[in-house]
């Protein structure tokens, strides 16, 4: 058998897949760190307001702040999809072909779901996105979440159907394992939206600066 | 560099996925103008149904038009969705998903094999066209910056009467001010760094050439919402738009907006895919230490943009966030703040003026070492100076909010990051003036632009220094002395040693050699008039002239006047430069595949380039710069010589 056959390559650059997969590794670690630079953004937004509380405006109404149940609750699905796809890749690095397939679908079921309770916390918060910058910086760090589940969702869709094809296998599964980092930071970052939504809610600044400069 | 080839290729041996019709598929009937087509249809069908369903009537709290504010922003979104998928950018993501992978018929398809011209005009993937399709995009974003530069100097020259009302005249500042900064940050990195970057390492294409051709199309797919904010009311604040002013600005500010996050989302992906192929695509034999000192400055600004881009996107989308959703973060009233945006922004502002001006310096020194025959001095302190420039602008940013009220006890320590980041600049500095050393030049266009952006820099980085100082910004700040340092150090540094560096890989990208003679004469016309232009500013802001105002104070007349004539000279310089680079382009003398005797890999191969680059993948074997080191073979021939000649001949 000539080493061509024994080390699969890429039909579309005849490269060897595993040099193909280490620099699609470098790209997807790229995107992560791009990725997390613009959860980094919504979190020091967030951060930044809570600190100040400009205007004595940073709490919602009433204090109506949301439920801390619901920011877990999402984060739990997302993680066990993760798990998933990881236990089916390890699965497929075995030659447990099938392993991958029904991890895949199951972890898209447990994301649509997910995707389906964000919506939901979404237009179920005691507050509209306007009412003061708590208020805000929570939608919009559920939005960032909502996004993230959309994009995971279609990624681990086409991972089950290009595993139901045959073109994930035991050689060459990269594409998966790419797919199953980016959701391992997808759980990072929705962790830490809701580390700050559940934990930093009263402003620990009582003399509230009126146009939010740290001099007061 | 001295260099040695293999072959890689045994295409014939790897089986291939189904092919799904002719290849290419989808993309065989897709081109700019089914992009530009399906765009426009869906952002005229967006704003029709929009315009039904809408609430009329309802205002924000700045008296703007909510539900018209929603339907400006779905017919921007509907026209770059339209576009991409009209230009066929989804198609691959879909085949993926759908497991109808690419065959290697299909790659050559989409890389533009045998479409001829035609594939400057597709979602061609190799790294050549999206470099060409840079280059074009580059000189339309210049082209219309430099006009509205001209426009301004017009109504700032003509001090006897007002030639535009105030809002236009501000919406025209800040249109040239972002058109210009998109167009400095892609000069060098677009087209240079995707057409000579893949060459000079010596690899066939980018890491990922079909993010390539979505990166180019992002960004060709952004420009229209900017362009078109002058149709509607404009961006009146600057190219910064700082809030709460940008969120009462009319809804050309949308268009802005859109823009940015779209452009942010093309420079990640190019950022992703230049960072890739350097680390990953490099020749066997091509080291860390062998890499020539180009593919490390794109590099450096690669890492820089797809690190803070991203901040600068989110501050665009909590901003229209602000203005669509009534959020508040930027809005003081509701517990927003407006320090806020501007940390957010300048955390990718300053980095980028670096993202800017590093390319070109890397550009300049690459070519010094060509043109004065001479090795690179200390090729270790131009990497000490990339890290440094590209780690330490991460903490540099609050020196543009120094007068803004923000944490004024933070000005000190930020004034010290600032004046540091010219140790690492003056590194590269440095390596270009000891490169020069007793050189011998060969004083082609190239090099010419290394004489005028050391200048330039020189002026730029030492009025650099002084606003850097916060005693000194309290006078200058707000002022045209600033305009004048960052003019300097942007267009002065960057766009000169973009000249320069087009100039030296002319022959390779286009196949001729360019007309120096006709381009060396726009050229120097740009660059004297340049120094009369903002030589004139200096002394205007120094004698307090505010920036951003149309009616001034007749002390700053004379100023005004001469700076006003050295722009239209700027103009009719770079309309000769222009002509001498069409012409040639056209009709120039073919060129040889090395015309400049260099060693780096680009020129190693024919000229025009092949679409596979290089026929035999090559193996370097030593360092890029080997110029004036004598022959290791002459020196073993000589002592060898020696080595015969009698004992104690030639002693004295």
């Amino acid at each position: 058998m000539s080493a061509a056959v024994e080390s699969p390559r890429s039909a579309t650059t005849g490269e060897p897949v595993a040099t193909v997969a280490r620099r699609n590794r470098l790209g997807i670690w790229l995107c992560i760190i791009s990725d997390a630079t613009g959860t980094v953004a919504l979190l020091i937004s967030y951060v930044y307001l809570w600190s100040l509380n400009v205007n004595n405006q940073w709490a919602p109404p009433k204090n109506a702040f949301a439920d801390w149940w619901p920011f877990w609750a999402i984060v739990a699905g997302i993680v066990m999809s993760t798990a998933l796809i990881w236990w089916g890749i390890a699965g497929i690095a075995k030659g447990h072909k099938g392993r991958l397939a029904g991890a895949a679908v199951l972890a898209s079921l447990i994301l649509i779901a997910t995707l389906v309770g964000q919506i939901v916390q979404l237009s179920t918060f005691p507050f509209g996105p306007s009412d003061g910058a708590y208020a805000s910086a929570t939608f919009w760090l559920c939005l960032a979440t909502a996004f993230h589940l959309s994009l995971l969702g279609l990624l681990v869709l086409a991972i089950s159907l290009r595993t139901a094809k045959g073109l994930i296998t035991t050689d060459n599964h990269s594409h998966a394992r790419l797919v199953a980092m980016y959701m391992t930071w997808v759980c990072i970052s929705a962790a830490l939206g809701a580390l700050v939504a559940t934990t930093m809610l009263a402003s620990p600044n009582t003399q509230m600066p009126l146009f939010g400069t740290f001099t007061g | 560099m001295s260099v040695m080839t293999r072959d890689i290729h045994e295409q014939a041996a790897v089986p291939q996925p189904t092919q799904h019709g002719k290849p290419g598929g989808f993309l065989r009937h897709t081109n700019i103008f089914t992009g530009v087509i399906t765009g426009l249809v869906l952002a005229i069908i967006t704003y029709a149904i929009g315009s039904k369903l809408v609430p009329w009537g309802t205002q924000n709290a700045t008296f703007q038009q909510v539900g018209y504010q929603a339907l400006i922003a779905a017919t921007y979104v509907a026209w770059v969705i339209g576009f991409m998928a009209g230009i066929g950018a989804f198609a691959g993501p879909i085949r993926w998903v759908l497991g109808h992978d690419l065959t290697h018929a299909d790659a050559e398809y989409m890389a533009g094999k045998g479409q001829g011209k035609f594939r400057y005009w597709k979602y061609t993937t190799d790294h050549k066209v999206v470099g060409i399709q840079y280059l074009i995009m580059t000189l339309v974003l210049f082209g219309l910056g430099g006009f509205l530069a001209m426009l301004i100097r017009t109504e700032l020259g003509i001090t006897w009467a007002e030639v535009f009302t105030p809002n236009f005249y501000n919406s025209m500042i800040g249109t040239h001010g972002i058109v210009m900064i998109i167009a400095m940050i892609i000069v060098i990195s677009g087209p240079l760094g995707n057409f000579i970057m893949p060459l000079m390492i010596g690899a066939r294409d980018m890491a990922f050439p079909r993010l390539n051709a979505l990166s180019f199309w992002l960004l060709f797919a952004a420009v229209p919402p900017l362009v078109s904010n002058l149709l509607l009311g404009g961006i009146r604040d600057g190219w910064t738009v700082y809030e709460p002013l940008g969120s009462q600005s009319p809804v050309g500010m949308i268009g802005y907006q859109i823009c940015i996050i779209v452009f942010a989302f093309s420079t990640g992906i190019a950022s992703v895919n230049l960072i890739t192929t350097a680390f990953t695509m490099r020749a066997r034999g091509m080291s860390w230490n062998r890499v020539p000192i180009f593919v490390v400055g794109i590099l450096s600004a690669a890492i820089m943009g797809l690190v803070w881009f991203p901040m600068f996107q989110y501050s665009q989308i909590l901003a229209l966030s602000d203005r669509m959703l009534a959020t508040s973060f930027f809005n003081p009233l509701m517990g927003g703040s407006v320090w806020l945006y501007e940390n957010l922004f300048w955390l990718l502002g300053h980095p980028e003026v670096y993202v800017v001006i590093i390319p070109g310096t890397a550009a300049l020194i690459e070519l010094m070492t060509v043109f004065l025959r001479k090795p690179l001095f200390s090729y270790k302190m131009a990497i000490a100076g990339f890290v440094g420039v590209t780690g330490i602008s991460s903490i540099v940013w609050v020196h543009h909010m120094y007068m803004t009220g923000w944490a004024p006890s933070a000005g000190y320590p930020f004034m010290l990051s600032t004046e540091l980041i010219s140790i690492p600049f003056g590194f590269l500095v440095l390596v270009m003036l000891g490169t020069m050393w007793r050189g011998k030049p060969w004083t082609r266009l190239p090099m010419m632009a290394v004489y005028a952006v050391i200048w330039n820099k020189i002026i730029g980085g030492i009025t650099g220094v002084y606003l850097s100082d916060v005693p000194v910004d309290q006078y200058m700040h707000g002022s045209m002395f600033v305009v004048a340092h960052f003019h300097f150090m942007l267009m002065g540094a960057g766009l000169f040693a973009a000249i320069g560096a087009i100039a030296y890989w002319f022959p390779k990208m286009t196949g001729r050699m360019l007309n120096e003679r006709i381009a060396s004469i726009g050229f120097w016309v740009a660059f004297f008039a340049f120094q009369l232009t903002f030589m004139s500013m200096f002394v205007a802001g120094l004698q307090g002239m505010p920036r951003r105002v149309l009616q001034f104070d007749n002390a700053f007349n004379v100023s005004n006047w001469l700076s006003t004539i050295g722009a239209y000279c700027i103009g009719i310089g770079m309309v000769i430069f222009l002509f001498a680079v069409i012409t040639s382009w056209r009709n120039g003398k073919p060129a040889p595949a090395n015309p400049w005797g260099a060693k780096t890999l680009e020129w190693q191969t024919s000229t025009p380039v092949p679409l596979e680059n290089f026929p035999v993948l090559p193996v370097v074997t030593s360092d890029p710069y080997g110029y004036g080191v004598p022959d290791p073979y002459d020196s073993v021939e000589k002592k060898m010589a020696e080595a015969d000649q009698p004992v104690g001949a030639g002693a004295r």
